[in-house]
């Protein structure tokens, strides 16, 4: 990876450029805002909690025999007329992908918004293949002008304002385009049309493939993803091994799940049910389909203590909610995946020595755990990553010793009373003087609120004289 | 596993017992940007034609789920001069796909609960419900299902082919400051007629 902003830059280095951006935070706030309010006002009068757990049994009962599954599922796929590739790592995800697109003799490819096709960097491998890559979800088109990466992961470009799209797509169209929403994505609309008829091949994601049918299911509000798998003579799907479900029954909690997560829909305009190439008699449709099964440090996290994160539907609800993300949005987390999946996904997939700090940002407030739909612990993964980075010596000196002083100090009844008095002392001392705002961390809090000054008298020694 | 007989419960998707399904679905469609309406066999051809002036629709493509239908409402839209083709006739050429005004579909099944219309690869095609701005979508009122489950158990039987599509409304994006925009890549339009009747095939 040419750019990457993991290895590159920390999160504080990251987050300090986008909490410069004062759209970004009201922005993100509005968007995520409505998310939520829409999926209370939809559900309203239905126990969702009673159908997030139906969802969490199902992806439990995936997940506890997903080789299993996954045999179903290439059989399923294999008798439909998919071809199905496997994929270890992103590179043999590309190489597969390449290859299919040259026997294919493809020019030009479109592509429907994908997490996994971000994951292993697909694009710039095609370009440099010579092949014409046309993103056609609106979002991710304006991202692929700008040379700029998704930032929500449904949403993606929620950290753009309309001028910042308006100057995008005015570039393309050699003219000024009017300031209203409207009219660019009318324009958009044209201009992908002509994409959409001339593409030798289309590639999207899955957001489900059902075991028992073989079939990949898309959800799309925009109708491209329709398109990409009706025009183009081939169709290849890039899925993560964990997308699978096992039945066509399943959708009917799945579905609600993930559109009332993600954008307090009942239901998105498009689901698109994909079984295979088109068949006898049918009017339309591609002459291949092929399906690409992503590992790619998936399979590595099953039997861990990690399993849950394989459950994850991709929603983005979690992003929505969380106090960090909603502050710095998913630039920050210097990766493909933000918000708290990202924290705990990142680390995970790219190794604790880029993304360890990640599962710092949060404040472990447990409001991604509330909102999952299908309640991934994720404040508790969180924790144990934080666990797993101490122990692992791969968290920073300071860190280390302010913990190991904490446990010091805390640890025995003469130890606390000293550090408390020293430290209550010391705290009024510097308040005196003016000087609280060079407490380190502690002072960057406290520059633009009162820290509140420890009691005179210890609360123990209070009890102490009581009894 | 948790007992789903009860999933109207927990899921809006689904219709609670004694629940209309045909004022259920005309709502929800209404919800999400649609129109319907409903009429007897002998009203079909006029509200079809209707509709379509309404849009100043010109070039209007025919699917082969309309069954002994679509020569009458061919035949119809000929004599009011409307350009009329065959959707799979043209399905292959895609400039004339792309020239498509409007196109009249039937439908596999429609969902109750959501709103939602079910087209199939077999005879609407992948496109046929979908790439021109303005899609009229007939639903014989025998189609209605609940919701979502009674849908997947009836998905198997429904003879879609390589692709089923629950369609719910015109295409919608929020992707530019999340302002709701009606009409992306499927249809802007989105008009159900109910029909009291069968398409017969």
């Amino acid at each position: 990876m040419s750019d990457d902003p993991l290895t590159s830059s920390t999160f504080a280095e990251r987050s300090r450029v986008q909490l410069a951006k004062p759209f970004l935070r009201q922005a993100v706030a509005r968007a995520t805002d409505t998310a939520v309010h829409d999926l209370r006002v939809r559900f309203a009068g239905h126990d969702y909690d009673g159908l997030r757990e139906l969802g969490r049994e199902i992806r439990a009962d995936t997940m506890a025999d997903l080789d299993g599954f996954l045999v179903k599922l290439t059989d399923a796929f294999a008798a439909n007329g998919v071809q199905v590739h496997y994929a270890a790592d992103a590179a043999e995800a590309r190489a597969h992908i390449l290859r299919i697109c040259r026997e294919a003799d493809a020019t030009r490819v479109v592509k429907v918004k994908s997490m996994a096709t971000e994951e292993i960097d697909l694009n710039p491998a095609l370009v440099a293949d010579g092949l014409e890559v046309t993103e056609t979800d609106l979002g991710e088109y304006v991202v692929q002008l700008d040379g700029d990466r998704p930032s929500h992961i449904i949403a993606p470009i929620i950290h753009k304002t309309r001028g910042e799209v308006r100057d995008s797509l005015s570039r393309v169209a050699g003219r000024e385009l009017p300031d209203d929403a409207s009219e660019l994505t009318g324009f958009a609309r044209e201009r992908l049309r002509d994409a959409f008829m001339q593409a030798d091949v289309g590639i999207s994601g899955a957001n489900f493939a059902i075991a028992e049918t073989g079939t990949v299911v898309l959800v799309t509000n925009e109708g491209n993803g329709r398109m990409c798998t009706s025009m183009p003579r081939v169709h290849i799907a890039l899925m993560g091994i964990e997308r699978v479900i096992p039945t066509l029954e399943d959708l009917s909690v799945m579905l609600p799940l993930i559109t009332g997560a993600g954008t307090g829909q009942l239901i998105t305009s498009y689901v698109s049910m994909l079984s295979g190439p088109r068949g006898e008699g049918e009017p339309d449709g591609p002459e291949a389909m092929h399906v690409v099964l992503l590992d790619n440090g998936r399979r590595a996290l099953l039997g861990t203590e990690y399993q849950e994160v394989l459950h994850c539907i991709r929603c983005g609800a979690c992003q929505n909610v969380c106090p960090v993300y909603r502050q710095v949005g998913g630039h920050a987390y210097g990766w493909v995946y933000g918000g708290p999946i990202g924290a705990v996904l990142t680390p995970l997939f790219r190794g604790t020595v880029d993304g360890g700090e990640l599962p710092q940002a949060s404040s472990l407030c447990g409001a991604c755990d509330d909102i999952c739909p299908v309640k991934i612990p994720l404040h508790d993964l969180l924790l144990q990553l934080r666990r797993t980075r101490v122990n692992d010596g791969a968290a920073p000196w300071r860190e280390r010793l302010a913990a190991e002083l904490w446990a010091w100090a805390w640890s025995s009844p003469w130890r606390y009373r000293l550090v408390t008095r020293l430290g209550g002392g010391a705290m009024r001392v510097m308040a005196a003087a003016g000087l609280m705002s060079s407490l380190g961390p502690l002072g960057r809090w406290a520059r633009g609120r009162t820290l509140p000054l420890p009691a005179r008298r210890p609360f123990h020694t209070r009890g102490e004289r009581d009894v | 596993m948790s007992d789903r007989t009860q999933l109207w419960r927990m899921a809006p998707t689904e219709l609670a017992p004694h629940e209309d399904a045909l004022t259920r679905f005309q709502a929800e469609l209404e919800l999400v940007g649609g129109t319907s309406v409903c009429v007897g066999a002998g009203e079909l051809v006029g509200e079809i034609t209707a509709t379509l002036a309404a849009v100043g629709a010109h070039r209007v493509g025919l699917t082969a789920d309309l069954g002994d239908a679509r020569p009458v409402i061919a035949q119809a839209l000929e004599i009011a001069r409307y350009d009329v083709v065959d959707y799979d006739a043209v399905a292959g050429d895609r400039s004339a796909v792309r020239d498509l005004d409007a196109t009249v579909t039937g439908c596999l099944a429609a969902v109750a609960a959501t709103g939602s219309i079910v087209t199939g690869a077999t005879a609407a095609g992948r496109g046929g419900a979908l790439v021109a701005p303005t899609h009229i979508c007939v639903v014989e009122t025998r189609r209605l299902v609940d919701g979502l489950a009674s849908l997947m158990r009836l998905a198997p039987r429904l003879g879609a082919g390589s692709m089923m599509a629950i369609q719910t409304g015109p295409s919608r994006t929020a992707d530019i400051e999340k302002t709701l925009i009606i009409g992306v890549h499927g249809p802007k339009r989105v008009h159900v007629v109910l029909l009291d009747g069968v398409l017969a095939d």
